[in-house]
């Protein structure tokens, strides 16, 4: 009898062996709600990835259990969502959404010490205090608005910009930024002006700005109020005159489907490969997209990309920590797993370009920018295509901590 | 001078969105004096309909937007039918309390559906850019808005004024118990309020997909930034409801214009005036004329 319980007790043992632990990882972000065109993508990248991982066993030995939720662009929300998972699935890294939450939960997060991959690119989020964990998957609002003023500075002197950005923490993150780098480079900022979601009628938007001489107008947003901005102008025949350009949630497939022919010529700055593009990332993106049967619209999405490569980035993390930290896969390994990405250990999974050669992602304790490289790129015949090559924004290192 | 009558006739042209956005909750309001907090819900179910029959039944886009404004105005009965007429004779309050769990349930059905998440945009239906006439612009989808609006307001001022429904809703509106003592059935007037609103609804919702896209919050969010419209022009006053929101529309377009500007000369980031105005305008006529400028003034003898 004794020999029977052992054997069976053994079995059971082997077979939790066999199967191996389970890590965990949490997203919370808009899958519905405020700003939900770019967190449903997002979500649906982080998820598809995850499957993709536990499929290929990325991380040898363990089966990884992602938890993807939706806060409905809701901080309190988020924020409950966080502390639930804190409390019952203690997960090795957090996957954030929102500029707001992220900034509200940013004390937490460093108390907790709970490494934080977020989908904003606020500055603020890497920057003092508080900021230890907080890792930017691409280059910051604030880099890709300077790197698009540096951009106008090639072809026009002294140009007149007006800002154009959202009525939130997301929106005004890039602002002070701006007025820095337009001072060093002889441009001047006529204007700056908030505009969220439901802008029926942007008319004495554009004239009051037009009137101020503005020749270009840089958009912080997200796509749905600047496509409407750039309807607004073809039909005023102001986009003749005043070239609009944005960062990086205000392009891609969402705004060539709602702007249509008015979003020609629109520049964009992206630290994302495109998916006319022929990049590892992008063909896992599309095989990805259709073994899961996600829609067009979500394939096309450059925030698809985006979620896949915050994932990536996260599961390559915790695969790093299990291997150097004989199996222990928590905060604190996957922590160093990831300042420990850099040089020969720097990431490339090929969803973002570089402008060093051959890496694409990398950390350290102190430099917490993933893919520092971005390009801009322009909205012609119904998509995007680069007009430069990728580069990094020396003047933002300059205008950021002044 | 150009810039003033372009800003004008935008903020017309917007506010005419508004105000037929508003017609379905003065509708009700003025039948039943019950504040529909499910407005905005009704907006973006009409919307979302006609863009699925357009797109996925593949309907021509005003034939499916017709056949929207027709099932959205058979929800407002459904709605009617199910939630509400067994509280005919409750409080008020706690009909609008349903109306309040009614939204967060719709809410809810439309998270689950392809519409809870992103941007949709109708088939091309109107020609591109808009009218030009001496340098102001208006585009095809704010003269839709406008002749919408136009249409309705003609509509539904013969309907109370001259139809047997018409004059039995503002009885029904006055005194539930003398117009049922006269033979007028309040159940039938509800219901009919209710189909109407959500019609209306759909109309409103059709047209803002058709001058922004359609995303559930923005569409969501007309339903409530009509609340000041309504209760500037009165929340029983058809014409009131029109008028409101126009002033709210020019009000808008003439501090994005001019107010703004302002601001960021001196030194505040700018903008945004535009989202506070209705409700400082809403604030004031609380204040000094609170049943609107053409809402019923009640007397209350004691």
């Amino acid at each position: 009898m004794k020999r029977a319980i052992i054997l069976v007790a053994m079995a059971f043992l082997g077979l939790v062996m066999a199967q191996g632990r389970t890590v965990n990882l949490l997203w919370s972000g808009a899958i519905t709600g405020p700003t939900s065109d770019v967190g449903g993508p997002y979500g649906a990248g982080v998820e598809d990835y995850c499957r993709y991982a536990n499929e290929q066993k990325l991380i040898p030995n363990f089966t990884l259990n992602c938890t993807v939720r939706d806060d409905q662009y809701q901080n309190p929300n988020t924020q409950r969502i966080f502390e639930e998972a804190l409390d019952r699935a203690k997960p090795a890294i957090y996957l954030g959404y929102s500029t707001g939450a992220m900034l509200q939960l940013k004390p937490l997060i460093n108390e907790v010490k709970m490494p934080t991959i977020p989908a904003s690119a606020h500055i603020g989020l890497i920057d003092p205090p508080n900021n230890q964990y907080m890792f930017l998957p691409v280059s910051s609002y604030s880099e890709q608005v300077v790197a698009l003023m540096e951009y106008i500075n090639r072809t026009t002197k002294n140009a007149k910009i007006a800002l154009v950005i959202n009525p939130s923490p997301f929106g005004r993150a890039v602002v002070d930024h701006a007025r820095r780098a337009a001072q060093r480079l002889g441009q001047t900022i006529v204007d700056v002006r908030e505009v969220g979601s439901g802008n029926l009628d942007n008319t004495a938007l554009l004239r009051a700005l037009d009137a101020a001489g503005a020749q270009f107008i840089i958009h912080q947003n997200v796509a749905g109020p600047v496509a409407n901005i750039l309807k607004d102008a073809q039909r005023l025949g102001l986009n003749r005159k005043i070239r609009q350009m944005g960062a990086v949630y205000t392009g891609g497939s969402d705004l060539i489907r709602l702007a249509g022919d008015a979003a020609e010529g629109f520049l964009w700055a992206s630290s994302y490969y495109t998916l006319d593009e022929n990049a590892p990332g992008i063909n896992l993106q599309k095989q990805l997209a259709q073994k899961y049967n996600r829609s067009a619209d979500i394939l096309n999405s450059t925030n698809y990309t985006a979620g896949m490569l915050a994932a990536a980035i996260a599961i390559e993390a915790m695969k790093r920590a299990a291997q150097r930290f004989n199996g222990r896969i928590d905060n604190e390994t996957v922590y160093q797993a990831l300042i420990g990405m850099n040089g020969p250990n720097a990431f490339k999974p090929g969803f973002a370009v570089s402008t060093k050669a051959g890496i694409e992602i990398d950390f350290t304790r102190s430099e917490q920018t993933g893919a520092e490289g971005l390009r801009v790129l322009e909205a012609r015949g119904g998509k995007f295509v680069p007009v430069t090559e990728p580069f990094t924004s020396a003047l933002f290192r300059q205008v950021r901590n002044p | 001078m150009v810039d003033f009558v372009q800003n004008l006739i935008s903020g017309v042209a917007v506010g005419c969105i508004y105000a037929l956005a508003g017609l379905g909750f003065v509708l009700i309001y003025k039948s039943s004096r019950v504040i529909n907090f499910a407005n905005g819900q009704f907006i973006a179910i009409g919307a979302f309909m006609a863009y699925a029959l357009a797109v996925w039944v593949k309907l021509p886009v005003l034939l499916a937007a017709l056949l929207a404004m027709l099932l959205t105005a058979g929800l407002g009965f459904l709605v009617e039918r199910v939630f509400l007429r067994r509280l005919v004779g409750q409080p008020i309050i706690s009909v609008i309390m349903v109306t309040i769990g009614l939204a967060s349930v719709l809410d809810g059905l439309m998270y689950l559906t392809p519409f809870g998440s992103g941007n949709f945009t109708f088939p091309q239906f109107l020609p591109q850019g808009g009218l030009s006439l001496g340098g102001v612009n208006v585009s095809y989808p704010q003269l839709l808005a406008i002749g919408f609006t136009a249409i309705f307001l003609v509509l539904f001022s013969w309907f109370f004024q001259r139809s047997v429904l018409g004059v039995s809703m503002r009885a029904v509106a006055d005194d539930q118990m003398a117009a049922m003592s006269v033979g007028v059935s309040v159940q039938q007037v509800f219901a009919l309020a209710w189909a109407v609103a959500g019609l209306t609804a759909a109309a409103a919702g059709i047209v803002v997909g058709a001058v922004s896209g359609l995303n559930q919050d923005g569409l969501i969010a007309i339903g409530l930034a009509v609340f000041p419209a309504v209760i500037l022009g009165g929340l029983d006053s058809v014409p009131g409801a029109v008028v409101g929101g126009i002033i709210i529309g020019v009000l808008q377009s003439f501090s994005t214009a001019y107010l703004d500007g302002l601001f960021s000369q001196i030194g505040l980031v700018g903008g945004g005036s535009q989202y506070v105005m209705p409700f400082v305008v809403l604030l004031v006529m609380l204040w000094f004329k609170p049943h609107g400028l053409f809402g019923t003034e009640e007397i209350e003898r004691v």
